[in-house]
């Protein structure tokens, strides 16, 4: 993001008071591989999906927590968004998809060797939510029980 | 979000590194493993079209994977100045772009936004309000009869998608098709004058004001909710 002190007041307002679920301590799972021998995923809060997909919706009720899977073979064409959001460049977007969900870099990731494998499927979830509880106790588990399935390593995420 | 997310993988057996955007959430969120880049929102890999940058982005997040110990934040060091993202709001309202203007508009931009399609082995962000092209000019006079008030909506419309949704792919839809058309007319404009040239020029961006103001009237919160997004 632009650093806060570079945003309008009413924006950097927003961001300060935006809810959070504000934590003392984090969970950690440490790496049991290298890099180079680890299955990677993409997970992205940044609203895309498979054209054809459900889109995501922008919902009253603090905003849409379901998931869609976007397998890792998926071209950028069969990619489109629905981000409930205009916050955000979409010119950047429009251009490559890679600025949001890096699916090229990625696999050029795994053909250079820099990590083992690019797992099977990636997720994606909407952001800007205001009420992230169905994320934590339902989607989010979800996911993170297909990722292991899907023999994942390690997950990286992209926000919008 | 993703800080939030990535917090639930850890939880669940799964190691996550995650791209930050507003370094003050992280720091709240507290994810294992995080690095803040200054970029703009919807630029969370610096830059589209440099594959260099987002490789550099990459690799300074994938190092993070071999902390022994966290939670990590780091700083990713490039920084540069954001291009501003212009809303409707910001931009004087036209009252001289008439109506009828923004159906003749989208077809004479067709052809651009046909160049950009086949330029981008048939890359669009258009697809979401699945009202074929050929029927964007009923498209254009639905939103302006909503736009004045009128009770109107489209047969085409799916019945599991609510009138507002609707609306807002419909917007989005729109807001794609005039943006790859004008980035395929003039290559290698700044986002500035893009969104400058949208809401401040354009037919349709002068329509999809009136059409939020509308939502954000309503006493009906689905429609509420997505006044936000159609312009502000």
């Amino acid at each position: 993001m632009p650093r806060l002190e570079r945003l309008s007041e009413v924006n950097r307002q927003t961001l300060t008071s935006f809810p959070c679920l504000e934590r003392d301590t984090a969970p950690w799972q440490p790496m049991q591989q290298d890099l180079a021998q680890s299955r990677l995923a993409l997970v992205t809060s940044a609203g895309l999906h498979l054209r054809g997909d459900r889109p995501f919706i922008s919902n009253p009720k603090g905003g849409d927590t379901s998931y869609r899977v976007i397998p890792a073979t998926a071209k950028a064409a069969e990619i489109t968004q629905s981000h409930a959001s205009i916050g955000f460049d979409r010119t950047a977007i429009y251009q490559d998809i890679n600025v949001s969900l890096p699916i090229d870099r990625m696999q050029e990731l795994a053909a250079r060797g820099v990590i083992g494998s690019v797992a099977p499927n990636f997720y994606s979830f909407m952001g800007a939510l205001r009420n992230p509880r169905g994320i934590v106790e339902e989607t989010g588990p979800e996911v993170a029980r297909r990722l292991k399935h899907e023999g994942v390593d390690a997950v990286f995420l992209t926000p919008t | 979000m993703v800080c939030v997310l990535a917090n639930v993988f850890e939880e669940a057996g799964l190691c996550t590194v995650t791209i930050a955007m507003v370094r003050e959430h992280a720091e709240r969120v507290k994810p294992a493993r995080a690095l803040f880049v200054p970029f703009p929102f919807g630029l969370a890999l610096g830059k589209p079209n440099d594959a260099a940058l987002q490789h550099r982005i990459m690799a300074a997040a994938l190092d993070l994977l071999q902390k022994p110990i966290g939670p990590v934040l780091e700083d990713f060091p490039e920084d540069e100045a954001p291009p501003t993202l212009l809303q409707a709001s910001a931009l004087p309202k036209r009252d001289d772009v008439k109506e009828t203007d923004a159906a003749d508009e989208l077809t004479a931009l067709r052809a651009y936004y046909e160049r950009w399609v086949k330029d981008h082995r048939g890359r669009t962000a258009v697809g979401l309000c699945g009202i074929p092209q050929r029927r964007w000019r009923g498209l254009i006079r639905f939103l302006q009869a909503y736009a004045r008030g009128e009770e109107a909506d489209m047969k085409e419309r799916p019945s599991d998608v609510s009138l507002e949704q609707f609306i807002r792919y419909g917007a989005d839809d729109l807001k794609a098709f005039y943006y790859e058309a004008r980035m395929a007319q003039r290559p290698s404009t700044p986002s500035e004058e893009l969104h400058t040239w949208f809401w401040g020029e354009t037919a349709v961006g002068q329509l999809l004001p009136e059409v939020g103001r509308r939502m954000a009237a309503s006493e009906d919160p689905a429609a509420k909710a997505v006044a936000f997004g159609i312009a502000r």
